[in-house]
């Protein structure tokens, strides 16, 4: 009977094709804003690395001085300063754990080969690699004792291999960091993510970085950061190591615990740590205070999903509503219009469920129509936010499961609006149209 | 077969009640073939509806081949419809949309009937009113006399026990009044029981049993038997 | 005259069509108000003054990989040779470039740490006398700095002792008292003010209380990093840019020069956000109200379609066609003036509730009167089609049978 209800929802679909289509670019113009903003909001909101992200933690310690307040929702400064960072790394501990900082270079060869560009740079602990899923295609990271002596050395992904050096593998060979020149030790998969959720300081929509050299690079070569230095008192930062010293923050660190056991071992080992640093005179509050976010808490902690997006999303959801009373009112018309022909069918042995079930296919397949054009509407209104907006580049897309949705939000909107119709078409006594046609 | 006790019908409205039949006592036997005569708004079409359940029925019993019609709920109202009864309407009701061939099918889709079925009882019902050859014409390509023959075919393509035709003959001319009442005629001889609603006294004296409803009652005539020369009044 | 009364009875009859109308109504103006108010706030935002000629300012990054130079010495020998371009009218090298969304602030205090003082975030910037004419901001009292009191800063040792800073600051630091001649600090540091200048925004304008707020210092402290902002004659920034980078590399070559970008430019990338938001809501509303407008026009033509019959009837009686577009428009009226009540309470709603999650303004009444006038009024035009054409329905229509 399903097959014999589209035939019969196509037919009358070709009855009165104004009508029809009226209804279909209502539903598509109202599924297609609805999922415009739908799926950059979807994209925003998306778990980056949704195998793990609740095994990897964002550490937050509170080092500002009692009475002091940051801006971040609970007062906690988003990032660590460099001693805190430093004692946590180096701390003899079984968790994967990786210190992160942002920077950038001048990249050349020190020839003519290639001319030099501007490039940012992730400073990291080996553990990185690991932790965020980073899978090398050729050589691997670099070694505990190159870490521990400043080994000038760098992981570099396989689009700037090819770049630098006109092949994927390019381990083995060299390359300059301003006037610091590394060797690369290896190559891995070009990192793809639509949140950069390891370090949400400077544009959360940022592309991740192509070039990683070890932390210890920091202090050996006084890297400096091009991310944002906070500080919360006086203090005269004249050389480097001022700013090593300082309680100034500039730090990100994540910690991966697989279990709960593990995260409350680590938490003992936070507490106990700022219990130590407090008789140094560091962490004057009553109360220690730290913090261990997974990655989606952590990505909403930094509101991550802009309220220009919740509020775009909402409106149009109300959007889709007037769209839904407007079809209601066409598929009112269109069904009573059409009650002598229910009349007949009844006199001839349907049932209400019957008639009310070929109106529900009907109003079904002009919601899968309308959800195909809203798909076409929708990538239409993402190509315009793509133009507004370079960023948006990897947001302003449907994936599979937004292209998914779209016609199953259309095909239930329509059945929604389709109900009180269908239900009134089915109910009117069919004896009333049968006496004159 | 048919049978009416104390049938009773009211429409109720904001200031009113109006009783479109009351007191409706009918016996209908196998295989009679019965016309229904009375002025306009005696409650004729009501009670056409109320015997194919198109209506319900606001007191009385009816008993349709032993069933209770008033304890059944819509589906199976429906479905005792589509198995027992064809309905035959003055304006025809054919479904414009679809050909001759699917017109004769709706029915026989609600009773779910195989395919292969359908289009064996289509073919011989359309051969059985002389339209085989225009199945898949639309309605609208074809004169009144030969919509209505499409209309009794597919009254007939589920092979009913009981066939209703209200005023099936008012749009037509009476050369093709008279082909669509042979037709019956010849209907009710295959063993159908007929009932007729009819504003033509000529027509209805054809019929061998004539029943007038007056004010939503029922005056019964006598039989004509086979003699449509003498009209006797109750 | 006006037959309300009926027609108000016709409409509870046929419930269903007058509620979808008064669901669209109500929307649409619950939405546009709303959106056209947030699209004025964001036009605000774009359109305010930053004090900037934006169109004939560019700016453009240094990165120098080379070690075997002066930084300092390298930045002045650069200045000199963009000021000897023709169409330029001054360069200079900037800790940070306005309207950028990236640049330094911190708090200044009237007195130095650490003793508890007023303090007030504002956004700074280092460069030297030639800062103000390139950012060709107005200074409206007091002086420039002077060449000899630009600290060339090669070892920390020394910090700058004068300072420029905006009205806005100085209004806010000295309440009561001209802030002209004045000493603030920053941290320990004192500065006194030379100059007072009009409007200039800093590198943000987001941040409500710190956008108009800016300091200038006169410092001149390149890392292997740095920025240089280049204001030009009117209509020659194009020339002017194409020329900077050969220019920079034949000054010294083991550098990089990177974002070469108009201060129009880089404003746009700043508030694409907003911008792009703003106009989102435009088309939203845009559709919106084709869409009820499209909704009214149909309900309305079904109406009258059911109707048919019975406006023949009132015409063979003798109502004239004025009477019948009168009594939809009247019909029309009574469901859109509900719907906008409805509408009224919803903007508000909505209103209060973006102002509570968001930051959005509190919604002005204003916009809610003006979208409920404009709604009314596009009703109005939807149904007077419709309308007309069931004036010109036949009366001949109520004396046939089918």
């Amino acid at each position: 009977m399903f097959s014999h209800y589209i035939d019969l929802g196509w037919r009358s679909f070709k009855r009165t094709p104004l009508v029809s289509l009226l209804m279909v670019l209502a539903i598509a113009v109202g599924i297609g804003i609805t999922m415009t903003s739908l799926s950059v909001y979807h994209m925003m909101s998306m778990d980056p690395i949704p195998d793990k992200s609740d095994k990897l933690f964002a550490v937050q310690l509170q080092t500002i001085d009692e009475g002091q307040t940051w801006w971040s929702p609970d007062n906690l400064p988003y990032q660590l300063t460099y001693k805190d960072t430093e004692s946590l790394l180096k701390s003899d501990l079984p968790y994967k754990r990786a210190a992160l900082m942002a920077t950038g270079f001048s990249v050349h060869l020190n020839s003519d080969k290639v001319k030099p560009f501007l490039e940012e740079t992730r400073v990291t602990s080996r553990d990185a690699f690991s932790m965020f899923n980073l899978p090398f295609i050729h050589g691997d990271v670099w070694s505990q004792e190159q870490e521990d002596s400043a080994a000038p050395v760098t992981v570099i992904s396989s689009s700037l291999s090819k770049k630098l050096f006109g092949s994927e593998n390019g381990v083995g060979q060299t390359l300059y960091l301003d006037d610091l020149s590394v060797q690369v030790v290896g190559v891995i998969k070009d990192w793809q993510l639509h949140v950069k959720y390891y370090d949400l300081n400077n544009g959360s929509f940022n592309e991740p970085e192509q070039i990683f050299i070890p932390f210890s690079l920091i202090k050996a070569h006084e890297i400096n950061t091009w991310g944002n230095t906070n500080g919360w008192k006086h203090e005269p930062v004249k050389v480097f190591n001022d700013k090593l010293q300082s309680e100034k923050f500039w730090l990100q660190f994540w910690v991966e615990l697989n279990n709960e056991t593990e995260k409350r071992a680590f938490e003992g080992y936070l507490a106990n740590y700022i219990a130590e640093e407090k008789k140094t005179g560091r962490f004057t509050r009553e109360q220690a205070e730290y913090k261990l976010r997974d990655v989606n808490e952590w990505i909403s902690y930094w509101e991550v999903v802009n309220e220009d997006n919740k509020i775009m999303v909402a409106l149009s959801f109300m959007f889709l509503a007037v769209c839904l009373a407007n079809i209601l009112g066409l598929l009112l018309a269109k069904f009573l219009r059409r009650a002598p022909e229910v009349g007949v069918r009844r006199a001839l042995g349907a049932s209400k469920r019957q008639v009310f079930f070929q109106h529900i296919v009907e109003v079904g397949m002009l919601g899968l129509f309308g959800g195909v054009i809203g798909i076409i509407v929708a990538q239409l209104g993402l190509f315009g936010i793509r133009q507004s907006l370079s960023y948006y580049d990897s947001l302003a897309n449907m994936d599979i499961s937004m292209l998914m949705t779209a016609p199953i939000i259309a095909i239930l909107a329509c059945i929604i609006a389709g109900l009180y119709p269908a239900w009134v078409v089915c109910n009117t006594t069919p004896a009333t149209y049968l006496k004159t046609q | 077969m048919l049978k009416m006790n104390n049938i009773s019908k009211m429409y109720q409205t904001e200031m009113v009640q109006t009783h479109a039949l009351r007191d409706f006592n009918l016996h209908v036997e196998e295989g009679e073939f019965i016309a229904v005569t009375g002025p306009s708004g005696s409650g004729k079409t009501t009670f056409l509806n109320i015997a194919g359940m198109l209506e319900p029925f606001t007191g009385g019993d009816y008993l349709l081949d032993g069933i209770d019609v008033g304890k059944l709920n819509d589906n199976q109202r429906a479905d005792l419809r589509n198995q027992k009864i064809g309905f035959i309407f003055q304006g025809f009701n054919l479904i414009p949309d679809l050909n001759l061939y699917e017109n004769v099918e709706v029915p026989l889709r609600y009773r779910g009937i195989k395919a292969a079925e359908r289009k064996r009882r289509i073919e011989q019902c359309l051969e059985q009113v002389g339209l085989a050859s225009r199945a898949k014409h639309l309605p609208q390509q074809l004169s009144g006399g030969q919509q209505q023959r499409v209309a009794i075919a597919r009254a007939l393509a589920g092979d009913p026990r009981f066939l209703l035709a209200d005023e099936p003959t008012g749009n037509l001319d009476s050369l093709m009044a008279r082909q669509v009442m042979e037709l019956l005629e010849q209907i009710n001889r295959d063993g159908a029981t007929i009932i007729m609603v009819t504003h033509d006294a000529e027509l209805a004296r054809r019929a061998p049993r004539n029943i007038q409803v007056v004010d939503g009652q029922l005056a019964d005539f006598t039989l004509y038997q086979g003699n449509p020369n003498v009209a006797v009044g109750a | 005259m006006l037959e309300i009364k009926p027609i108000f009875n016709a409409l509870l009859r046929s419930k269903v069509g007058a509620v979808l109308l008064l669901i669209q109504i109500a929307i649409t103006t619950a939405i546009v108000s709303n959106a056209a108010f947030i699209i004025k706030d964001r036009l605000d935002y774009l359109n305010q003054p930053t004090g900037y000629e934006e169109e004939n300012i560019f700016k453009f990054n240094v990165m120098t990989f080379g070690t075997d130079l002066d930084l300092i010495q390298q930045v002045e020998l650069d200045e000199a040779s963009i000021r000897a371009l023709p169409g330029v009218v001054d360069a200079v090298q900037i800790s940070a470039i306005p309207l950028s969304g990236g640049g330094s602030s911190t708090g200044f205090r009237l007195k130095p740490v650490p003793e508890k003082s007023k303090s007030i975030n504002a956004s700074y910037f280092e460069t030297d006398e030639h800062g103000l004419n390139t950012l060709g901001v107005e200074l409206i009292a007091g002086r420039n700095f002077n060449q000899d009191e630009v600290i060339l800063n090669r070892d920390y040792s020394q910090f700058p002792k004068v300072a420029l800073a905006t009205k806005a600051l100085l209004d806010e630091l000295f309440p009561d008292e001209e802030g002209l001649g004045k000493v603030i600090y920053m941290g320990d540091q004192p500065l006194k003010i030379v100059g007072v200048i009009g409007m200039m925004k800093g590198p943000w304008l987001k941040l409500e209380e710190r956008k108009d707020r800016s300091v200038i210092l006169p410092m001149v402290d390149p890392g292997k990093l740095h920025q240089f902002l280049v204001r030009t004659e009117p209509g020659q920034r194009a020339h002017v840019m194409k020329q900077i980078e050969a220019l920079m590399h034949d000054n010294y070559a083991k550098r990089v020069i990177q974002d070469l970008t108009g201060l129009d430019e880089k404003k746009a990338d700043y508030v694409a956000e907003d911008r792009l938001m703003m106009r989102m809501l435009v088309v939203l509303i845009s559709v919106l109200v084709l869409v009820t407008a499209l909704g009214i026009f149909g309900l309305t033509l079904f109406n009258i379609n059911k109707r048919t019959k019975q406006i023949g009837t009132r015409r063979a009686l003798g109502a004239r066609k004025s009477t019948i577009i009168q009594y939809f428009v009247v019909e029309n009226g009574i469901i859109c003036i509900a719907g906008l009540i409805l509408g009224v309470c919803g903007a508000v709603l909505l209103g209060q509730q973006l102002m509570t999650h968001y930051s959005v303004p509190l919604l002005s009444n204003w916009y809610i009167a003006t979208t409920a006038l404009l709604v009314f009024a596009m009703s109005i035009l939807a149904v007077i089609g419709p309308a007309r054409r069931a004036a010109n329905i036949a009366p001949s229509i109520a004396t046939r049978t089918i």
